[in-house]
């Protein structure tokens, strides 16, 4: 009994999961579109408003971040480390630290380069780090310092190597990038002083709300979005229809 | 039996007819998005060739003292200036734009034979700033052909004609470069 109101439960969340996809799958069907529609910029001729271009990644002066993981120059880094903790029967991951940080930096392609400011987009790039540590696996140095000074520990009361995972995306210099987004006015630069065209600019996520930057070509990003896509409209729609089936059941409807 | 299979029938017909309606709207949208993009490129194209154009009499006031042996370069590029001016579709736009571009070449590889021109700052400033023009130029071009090629093909591809043919949309021009301007700039000294 107590098994059969687990599975409703599962069900009615699956249901839901399943209508979230369902919507979702709209949303990349209209991003897939946006992309394969949108002819590629080259910097020195960017105009106002949506844009995609490609490039190579050039930090601002000064400014570079350090990943926190792994101790890497970098743009742009997001982490996430997670424990394995049990209760009872069940073990999950449960996040433990998390974080995002950022700063502006240029794009440059054999035309000029471009201010980028990557607050707000969806970043869209496959981990570089993923450590799981364990009793017979330590942490690595560059790891066990973060976690120090976060006063976090992956040592349990015994003294034996907690079960982490640890997981880090950066955006480093040299970085080939794929940006959709809104080309503004930079801020940073004085109306009627540029140069060029490109220095007047600034690629941000504007009132379009469209902002993705990948690392991966624009061919790949469409093959992900199909993907997605797929997997939105039919995975999402199947979900529904076999949840639905399993409360119909348990409401003895069937 | 009959109305839990019924309800499964239902929501699948609803999942279905929902997909369909969302990905036409999708197309619709996307059709309007591009239309939108030729358009804003084609704007993009004429606020560069209106700079350019702003440019052309500082250029000939700072090279007219130094050639005067050069009068029918000039005079073409005056011609061409009035021609643009006067251009109101994009054909016309477009060949008083190859028209101003062949002469501008000539005119900086003439330019070559007069060593005072060359250390004159006023005019390797506006040399300069009108090849960058034309450099964007070029690429705003390109980027014109593609979204109106984007277009066209979108406008003739299954399933997204159906939309286009409910629209009425018709394909859109390029926007074509002269032969002329293609060549090389012959020079004879």
């Amino acid at each position: 009994m107590a098994d059969e109101g687990r599975l409703l439960g599962y069900s009615i969340v699956g249901f839901f999961v399943g209508i979230g996809l369902f919507i979702k799958g709209f949303s990349w069907f209209r991003l897939k579109r946006l992309i394969e529609n949108m002819p590629t910029s080259k910097v020195r001729s960017l105009a106002m408003g949506l844009a995609e271009i490609h490039g190579e990644v050039v930090p601002a002066e000064k400014k570079v971040l350090k990943s926190p993981l792994t101790g890497r120059d970098c743009v742009y880094y997001r982490y996430k480390i997670e424990e394995r903790r049990s209760s009872g029967k069940n073990n999950c991951w449960v996040i433990v630290k998390s974080g995002t940080e950022m700063v502006h930096f240029f794009l440059k392609d054999n035309t000029g380069s471009v201010l980028v400011d990557p607050k707000g987009a969806n970043v869209d790039i496959p981990s570089d780090f993923t450590f799981n540590s364990g009793i017979t696996k330590a942490t690595p140095p560059t790891v066990e310092s973060f976690l120090k000074s976060n006063s976090l520990t992956d040592r349990t009361l015994l003294g034996f190597n907690k079960q982490m995972r640890y997981t880090e995306h950066y955006i480093a210099p040299k970085d080939k990038l794929y940006i959709l987004g809104s080309a503004g006015d930079n801020p940073f630069f004085e109306d009627a002083t540029a140069q060029r065209n490109e220095q007047d600019i600034m690629m941000h996520r504007g009132g379009e709300g469209i902002y993705f930057i990948s690392d991966s070509s624009e061919n790949d990003v469409l093959k992900k979005l199909k993907l997605k896509v797929m997997g939105g409209f039919f995975g999402g729609g199947a979900l529904i229809v076999v949840c639905l089936t399993i409360m119909l059941i348990y409401l003895k409807m069937f | 039996m009959a109305l839990g299979l019924a309800i499964i029938i239902l929501v699948v017909v609803i999942l279905v007819v929902v997909g369909i309606l969302g990905y036409f709207i999708g197309i619709y949208n996307g059709l309007v998005r591009l239309r939108n993009n030729i358009k804003k490129s084609w704007g993009n194209i004429d606020v560069l060739l209106k700079q350019r154009t702003d440019e052309l009499p500082k250029l000939i006031a700072s090279v007219k003292g130094y050639m005067k042996h050069e009068k029918g370069v000039l005079t073409e590029i005056t011609n061409a200036r009035s021609a643009i001016m006067k251009a109101k579709t994009m054909p016309e736009k477009a060949a008083a734009d190859s028209q101003i571009s062949a002469a501008l070449k000539t005119l900086f590889a003439v330019a070559e034979n007069y060593p005072q021109l060359k250390a004159n700052e006023n005019f390797m400033h506006l040399q300069q700033r009108i090849s960058g023009i034309e450099n964007e130029l070029a690429d705003r071009r390109e980027f014109y052909n593609d979204s109106a090629n984007q277009f066209n093909i979108r406008i003739e591809s299954f399933p997204d004609m159906i939309v286009a043919n409910v629209m009425k949309l018709t394909p859109k021009e390029m926007f074509k470069v002269s032969e002329e301007d293609k060549k090389d700039v012959k020079v004879e000294f």
